[in-house]
Formats: C-alpha cells, structure tokens, sequence
C-alpha cells in the first residue's frame, strides 16, 4: 500500500470516528432533551389534575328555597338554617364574576341545600356608570335577573345570565336572548309572557339612562365642576348632584334598572375600613369580606365558610303585596 | 476544560481566557435569577381561576381554550423553573424561556394595540383596569430582561452544578 493509500485510509477512519462523536453527542442531546420534555409534560399534566380537583364538583341536586328580599336580592336558603350568612356581590357583566359562577357556583348551591349556608345572592351593576355598550349590558341582565326572581326562578336565570356573558365591548343580553333564556328555566308560558313585558318596559329605561341621561349629566357635571373632581364622585353622589342640577332621575323609580343601581349605591356605602366595597365579585360572610384568593378556590371558600358561625340575613323579605315594581 | 461542540469556539489566551471562566457563573446567575422569576410568576398566578381571568381579559382566545391556558401557564413557568435550577436540557430550556417571553410581549402588544386597559397579569392580578393603570411600557421592559437572559443561557449553556454535565453536554 502506497502511503498516499494509507493517509486517505487514516483521513477516513478519523472522519468516521467524527461521525460516530457526534452521532453519540446528538443521541445525548435528544436524551437529555427528552427527558427535559418529559418532565415538563408531567408537572403540567400532575398539576392540572391536582388544580382542576379543586373545583366545584358539579351540584345537580335539589336547590334550597329561593326568597326575594325587598331590596331585590334573592336569599338561598333551607328552611330556618342556623349557618354562616354568605353574600356574594356579582355584576353580570364581570368577567370575574363569572369567573366566580363557574368556580363556586355549585359549592354554594349545594352548602345553602345542606343547611351549611345561607347563600344571599346580590346583583350589582357597578358597570351602570360605563359607556354602553358595557353598562346597558349590565343594567339589562340584572333587570331581568330580577324579573325571574320574581317567578322564583332567579338562581337558575343567574346561572343561564353567566353562562351566555357577552363581551363587554359587544351589544348583549339583548331582549330577545333575555325572553329566549327564561324559557329554558322552569317557568310556565305564563310566567314568561309576564317577564318578557319586564324585560320590554326595562329594555327601554336602560336605553334612557345609559343613551340620555347619564351621558347628559356627566357632560354637564364635566362642565361644571371638572374632570378631577368628578373622577372621584361615585353614581350616588353623580345623582344627588343631578337631582340638584336639573337632571330628573325619576324614570328610574319604580323599575328594576333603578332597583339595581340603588342596591348598587347601597352596597358602596353599606360597609367601611378593610370591608369596603370596592368591585366585583365581592364576597362577604356574616358581614366580613373575605379576600380575593379565597374567593376564587372553593376548598379556601368551603373552609372559611366552615369556620364561621351562624349568622343573620340583614334584609327583610319581599312582602307578599307588594312582590311587583316597589324597589 | 476542553471545548466541545456545544460550547462558543473561542482561543485561549489574553481577555478570552477570563471569559471563560466567568461565562460559567454568568449562566448560573441566569439560571437561578430566571427560574425565580418563574416560579414568582407562576405562584402569584395561584388561584387559577383569577389566572384564567387574566388571560380572558386579552380576549385572544375561545374561553375553553383560555381556561386551559390559565390553568396550564403556571404549571408551564414552574416546569421551567425546575429545569433550570437542576440545569438539564440547560440550552433548550433557556431558548424556550425566552420564547415564552417573546410571546408574552406579543400578547402585551397586542392588547396595547386594540386599545385594551388590563393588568398584564404577569406576576398575579390580571383583568380590567382603569386606562390610567396600565404599565405596558414596564412588563414590555421586563419581559425584554428575561428574554435576554433566557437568550443568555441558550447560547452559553455551559454552566456548574448542572445535570447536563452528568450526561457529558456543555462541559
């Protein structure tokens, strides 16, 4: 063999030797890489399975007894239950509160059948004060919230309102999705010929307030006593100003859209300190907030509802006479 | 120390012979500051469902498929974490760090650009707020710093008290 031969011989044994290096460098590459990947998928896959058992199991059973009260909240409870008082504070069009629905929806259901809670269900619409088509949204699902509470039928029609949530950048909860959704409740034909003329005659107040009036009084009040100020006036005072400055609010009296935005009112004012209301979904028992984390796990909720005591529901019930149009 | 293929070719000798000393320390610095930044991330995220909520409000996708994500996204951030603390697949896992960030950004852009007021939810909170409230400039800032360092561990891989170096990979 020439030694030309033997260099080309050597050349190629060296280039194969390359070659099997790194063919052994990607085989460990891929090993590593795989099992890289394989521990990710397992923290991810463990975890989801470990998280999504905290959810809400799924009540189907019977619903405790639905009563109105006279501010237009609905109290879910079983008859004479001594337990903590839970108060759920929820604007429908609230991503976060739907967040809440789906979480804790059924946990609550099935506490307030058990005799564990008395869950007392009180829509907001802290969104009144936005432009529509956010507010109009709003105020016209919590109006018609309460027309199904009206036919007994509000928890349910809450859970159907969260279901179908419209963006809050788009027209939603239209009446006709109003009318067709309260079909799918137990309602008779009856019942929803009646709550189709509420949602009718709402539909019409909430246009008024959201398209007229409070764009009126904000310019005006804009005008009058500046954008600082006014940044800081929540609707209450906005109103009060109104009423004092030629802005007529008494289309409101009487409905459900004036009914809401009271109990919104109401709710800003009703507590003080650490307990202040301040946005939605705001969850209170027996009368002391609890934070936003637990809020949003239903093992932290269920706890903290079971190391409460009993306590009392601070509204009155709706007398019977006066079940229609008397906010 | 022998080069390997995995490592940046470079000369021994003068400023390089530094370099490569330090270089090592400076990926582990990465790797420990990264991974606290995802595993920060990942448990301020805790509930799921505010994290869900958070990535409902860019509005980007179908709301099953946001569910998931809120659930998944943190699990995604600790698994990373981990990966980095015990340094295995060290290139790969700082490569899709910093992917993970590029697409955050993107998602923060584009919240920006239709106008959206929410909270990044990057680091927990999430969702609505008043247009006065939001702090694009700041998470676009932040995520671009974790990108960087990400990007620095993809390309100096080579790092102490790493996994890799039991399997023989960016000695």
């Amino acid at each position: 063999m020439g030694s030309e031969a033997r260099k080309r011989a050597r050349a190629r044994i060296r280039e194969e030797r390359e070659r099997e290096k790194r063919a052994a460098q990607r085989k460990k590459t891929l090993l590593v890489v795989g099992s890289a990947a394989a521990a990710v998928l397992l923290i991810v896959v463990v975890g989801y399975a470990i998280m999504t058992a905290d959810r809400s199991t799924g009540y189907e059973g019977e619903l405790a007894q639905e009563t109105l009260q006279a501010d237009g909240s609905v109290v879910m409870e079983q008859d004479d239950a001594e337990a903590p008082v839970v108060e759920v504070y929820a604007d429908y069009q609230c991503p976060a509160c739907r967040q809440f629905e789906n979480t804790n929806g059924d946990l609550l259901k099935e506490m307030a059948a058990e005799g564990e809670a008395i869950v007392h269900l009180r829509p907001v619409s802290i969104f009144a004060v936005q432009p529509a088509p956010t507010s109009s949204n709003s105020l016209r699902a919590g109006a018609a919230a309460r027309a199904a509470a009206d036919h007994d039928v509000f928890v349910e029609y809450n859970d159907l309102l969260f279901a179908h949530q419209p963006n809050s950048a788009q027209e939603g909860y239209t009446t006709d999705e109003l009318k067709e959704w309260f079909r799918e409740t137990d309602a008779s034909e009856e019942q929803a010929s009646e709550f189709d003329e509420s949602v009718d005659a709402e539909a019409g107040v909430v246009t008024e307030f959201t398209e007229e009036f409070l764009p009126a009084l904000n310019q005006d009040a804009l005008d009058e006593i500046g954008e600082e100020n006014l940044g800081t006036m929540a609707l209450p005072d906005l109103l009060v100003w109104g009423e004092q400055n030629g802005h007529d609010s008494s289309f409101l009296d009487g409905t459900y859209t004036g009914e809401i935005i009271n109990a919104t009112e109401t709710a800003y004012t009703r507590y003080s300190g650490e307990n202040m209301f301040r946005g939605t979904p705001a969850v209170y028992i027996n009368g002391t907030q609890i934070d936003n984390d637990s809020a949003m796990s239903p093992r932290r909720l269920r706890d903290a509802i079971e190391a409460a005591g009993a306590g009392e529901v601070e509204s009155e019930p709706m007398e019977e006479g006066d079940a229609n149009k008397d906010p | 120390m022998i080069d390997t293929a995995d490592t940046i070719p470079h000369e021994s000798g003068g400023g390089r012979f530094r370099w490569s000393t330090v270089q090592p320390w400076l990926t582990l610095a990465c790797r420990i500051g990264l991974a606290a930044v995802l595993i920060t991330a990942a448990v301020t995220k805790f509930p799921p469902a505010l994290s869900v909520e958070a990535v409902e409000a860019y509005d980007l996708f179908p709301t099953a498929l946001a569910e998931l994500i809120g659930y998944t996204l943190p699990l995604f951030e600790l698994a990373l974490a981990a990966l980095l603390l015990v340094g295995l697949a060290t290139r790969y896992v700082g490569a899709v760090g910093t992917l993970l960030m590029v697409v955050f950004i993107a998602g923060i852009i584009s919240a920006m650009a239709r106008g959206l007021n929410i909270d990044c939810g990057c680091f927990g909170g999430g969702g609505t707020v008043a247009p006065e409230e939001t702090d694009y400039g700041i998470s676009i800032a932040r995520d671009l710093a974790f990108a960087a360092m990400g990007a620095f561990i993809a390309f100096f891989p080579r790092s102490p008290f790493a996994l890799d170096r039991l399997f023989g990979l960016f000695r």
